[in-house]
């Protein structure tokens, strides 16, 4: 930029020079001033071609990164209120078995054992992450085998998240997807152990992470499948 | 004998043509045959140098280019090679291109003053073959450079 | 001198039956895509049998310490240095020496012919993993050692190996200001080097066709003043012929996937394009149209796209389009100029140089341009190349030039994770390598 002005600079005064009126030069300087004149102009070209590129790659870098904030918002909002699998009166949670098989399904402590899940997920919601951390760490101890052990260990790693204790938080992501790798929470426990990793700068693990959230979990949602894909980018996965 | 003498003048035609292909310039008060290739390189100068990465011709190059034209349109009996050359501080397929691009930028300067187009003819040699053999800012700058050579 | 290229009717290769051996849970596998693992440990055992077995078991043993991923071990330590390729290895003979995995085989000359057999046992897990048998010719014994490695790399990695395969580069001698370059051949690990440029002019930028029977590559022609031209020529017959008749200065040749077309710059009035030559029919057609230097064309793997360098934007930088032409975007927004891009076989990656400041650099970028990593850097890298795999590639090195004298210039390997990065020996100073596909079975 600063090569082109000073260019430029030379250029103009290199022409007015030649400008000169002198008879015997009139010609040729005619001829270098119009050769001049081309070159300046294309040097003009190139520099606008070039800015045109980079305004258009920032432009396009700031879009993407306007689209990963609202993601993010609505990954939050659907989070916190419970619409995409997340909460205690989600669709996800499967209906309780019905039918000749009932007997074997029903966990030890059924319906006491939800409103302990419930008061738990009600602590989270205030933010008391202390006191949800110990009600969903009781209530998976207790009930281990229960439908909503999967949704209580995510919520467990999120408690730790919340608190920036990312070394627990790992581990109980790690452990929801390994335990309930099926349950309706199996893809927000591998996500969020990505996402975790990924702030711990364990990279390599990562991005194995989020392959494995590929192959393991190709009906994911569409917003989980986008989160994903967010933070493998973030990640710098290969 | 004969034969001997014809080898001792030989060899002494050998000797001069050694010494007349010395890469060093001639001192500066020796005669030089105007018109001659020695007179354009000593007394005009045949080569005009670039800055890093640009094909533009500077100031100093415009002064030596302008003096170049007036001399090539008085002797006419030179075919014009221009040789376009970078430093080493690129990659070599874009390198021959810059080299292409400073040589040509030298002919249509020639040519803009009046220089025949047909007589001007452009080669690069991309960093292929420096002038200067060196790793250092002064050697890239002589080799960034546009030699008018005579044939 | 002529080497064999084909084995097409000379090498047959079967499956071993595979020996059983207790079963336990396999331990010899590498994943090549991570850093930071330790080469593994392998035992290669002289094949037995005919002593052509011993040299064989030799390029092996190059080829798999060379990579990287393997540590050789020495054969003085073996418990088992007779073994073979139909006997039961003593396991923990060879767990006492270090090795994970451990290669045995058998040479015989049958009626002229040499029949090579090996195996590849994992020694941890004691069981094998390959198991081959090959028949050919006996000069083609460095060959079979090349395909045997790219079984065992296979095998150990999960990816094509690359060991069967050859290298074109630029071979310099002489001063700087008048340096004598060459096109020269060479297998990859350095064997079997030959000359197919004579030296009278200037030669640059060897690429070879995907069946490797031609090279493309400049030349400056025999009179002074002859502009550079692309030259296209087969390398056993060396009959070589001008590829486009172009006025100008033609230059940056490099092959399409299929082989049926040729990309290359040609530079007239200081305008630099990208043009595409037919091989067979000599058709040509322009790519691009810019008043700026649009050079180094290399196509996708799938042949659709182009990823070229241009400076039509002020500085060099990377440009991706379609392969006939049009929809040019660039690619590259790092800081620096950017410049050789070539796209990877597996299309996965575009390696380049990288010019920043005062250093140069070799990195890779996926081809939305997304993902940049450098793998090496110095005074002067240039010219990535692709082994056949898409895991390693080559390049060039230049030291500073001092005294008047030229830095030395050499090639050097490196894989995908920039970890291991090693010389390629040559016999002379070498650049601009160009890495073959697999040689053709």
């Amino acid at each position: 930029m600063k090569r082109f002005y000073s260019w430029v600079h030379s250029g103009a005064l290199a022409a007015a020079l030649l400008a000169l009126p002198s008879a015997a030069s009139a010609q040729r300087g005619d001829s270098v001033y119009i050769e001049d004149r081309m070159n300046q102009l294309q040097q003009t070209i190139t520099m606008l071609t070039g800015q045109l590129e980079q305004l258009q790659y920032k432009n396009q870098q700031l879009q993407q990164q306007l689209e990963k904030m609202q993601t993010d918002h609505e990954f939050r909002l659907d989070q916190l209120e419970g619409k995409k699998g997340g909460a205690p009166r989600a669709p996800s949670v499967p209906p309780p078995p019905t039918g000749p098989n009932t007997a074997a399904a029903p966990p030890a402590s059924g319906a006491q054992g939800e409103q302990l899940y419930h008061d738990a997920f009600k602590l989270l919601q205030d933010g008391d992450y202390a006191g949800a951390e110990k009600s969903f760490r009781t209530f998976v101890q207790r009930n281990p085998q229960h439908p909503l052990a999967g949704n209580a260990q995510y919520w467990l790693g999120e408690t730790y998240y919340a608190r920036r204790d990312y070394q627990n938080a790992m581990i109980s992501f790690a452990e929801g997807y390994k335990v309930y790798k099926t349950s309706p929470k199996g893809p927000d426990n591998l996500l969020k152990l990505g996402i975790t990793l990924g702030v711990l700068n364990k990279k390599q693990e990562a991005c194995a992470v989020f392959v494995r959230f590929a192959q393991d979990y190709p009906r994911a949602t569409d917003l989980q499948k986008r989160r994903a894909d967010q933070e493998r980018h973030r990640a710098g996965c290969g | 004998m004969r034969m001997i003498k014809a080898i001792a003048a030989f060899a002494a035609l050998a000797i001069v043509a050694a010494c007349s292909s010395e890469q060093a310039p001639p001192p500066a008060n020796a005669q030089v045959t105007p018109g001659s290739i020695a007179d354009f390189k000593q007394n005009v100068g045949d080569r005009v140098y670039f800055d890093t990465d640009m094909s533009s011709i500077r100031e100093d190059g415009r002064a030596t280019l302008a003096k170049q034209a007036e001399w090539l349109k008085k002797y006419t009996n030179y075919p014009i090679l221009i040789e376009g050359k970078c430093d080493e501080r690129g990659t070599r397929e874009y390198n021959l291109a810059l080299g292409e691009r400073r040589a040509n930028a030298v002919r249509q300067y020639l040519v803009a003053q009046g220089v025949p187009a047909d007589r001007v003819k452009t080669i690069s040699y991309g960093k292929e073959r420096p002038e200067v053999v060196g790793s250092d800012e002064g050697a890239w700058a002589r080799n960034r450079v546009g030699i008018t050579a005579l044939q | 001198m002529m080497i064999p290229r084909h084995l097409r009717t000379v090498l047959c290769a079967v499956a071993l039956a595979t020996m059983i051996a207790p079963v336990a849970q396999a331990q010899l596998t590498i994943d090549i895509n991570r850093p930071n693992f330790e080469p593994v440990p392998i035992a290669i055992v002289d094949f037995q049998g005919d002593p052509m077995g011993g040299q064989i078991a030799g390029v092996i043993r190059n080829n798999l310490q060379n990579s990287g991923l393997f540590r050789s071990i020495a054969p003085g330590s073996f418990i088992e240095p007779n073994l073979g390729a139909n006997a039961q290895p003593r396991f923990p003979d060879w767990r006492n020496i270090g090795a994970t995995g451990l290669v045995v085989g058998s040479a015989t000359n049958v009626g002229g012919q040499i029949k090579v057999d090996f195996r590849l046992w994992d020694v941890v897990g004691s069981k094998q993993l390959t198991g081959l048998s090959f028949t050919s010719q006996p000069s083609n014994w460095r060959r079979l050692g090349h395909i045997i490695s790219d079984a065992i790399y296979k095998a150990v990695t999960g990816e094509e190996g690359y060991f069967d395969t050859r290298v074109a580069y630029v071979s310099e001698t002489g001063p700087l200001n008048n340096r004598t370059k060459r096109i020269a051949i060479m297998d990859q690990d350095g064997a079997n080097n030959r000359y197919i440029t004579d030296g009278a002019t200037i030669a640059l930028t060897p690429r070879f066709s995907p069946t490797l029977q031609e090279i493309v590559y400049m030349a400056y022609g025999d009179t002074k003043g002859s502009p550079p031209r692309v030259y296209l020529q087969n390398v056993d017959s060396n009959r070589k012929e001008l590829l486009g008749n172009f006025p100008g200065m033609s230059f940056a040749p490099r092959f399409s996937p299929d082989g049926s077309k040729v990309a290359m710059s040609l530079s007239q009035d200081g305008r630099t394009n990208l043009y595409e030559m037919d091989v067979r029919g000599r058709g040509q057609r322009r790519l691009t149209s810019s008043p700026a230097i649009d050079t180094s064309p290399s196509y996708s793997n799938d042949g659709t796209q182009i990823v070229f360098n241009s400076d039509r934007g002020g500085s060099q930088q990377l440009y991706v389009m379609g392969a006939g032409g049009g929809g040019e975007r660039r690619i590259s927004f790092g800081e620096g100029r950017y410049a050789t891009p070539v796209w990877s076989p597996r299309g996965d990656y575009i390696a380049f140089t990288k010019i920043t400041g005062g250093s140069f650099g070799i990195g890779v970028m996926k081809p939305d341009g997304s993902g940049e990593r450098m793998l090496a850097s110095g005074f002067l890298v240039e010219g990535p190349t692709w082994a056949p795999n898409g895991r390693v590639l080559m390049y060039f090195t230049q030291q500073p030039n001092s005294g008047g004298r030229a830095g030395s210039v050499a090639l050097h390997s490196v894989d995908i994770t920039g970890r291991f990065d090693r010389v390629v020996p040559t016999p002379t100073d070498a650049s601009d390598p160009a890495w073959s596909p697999l040689i053709p079975q």
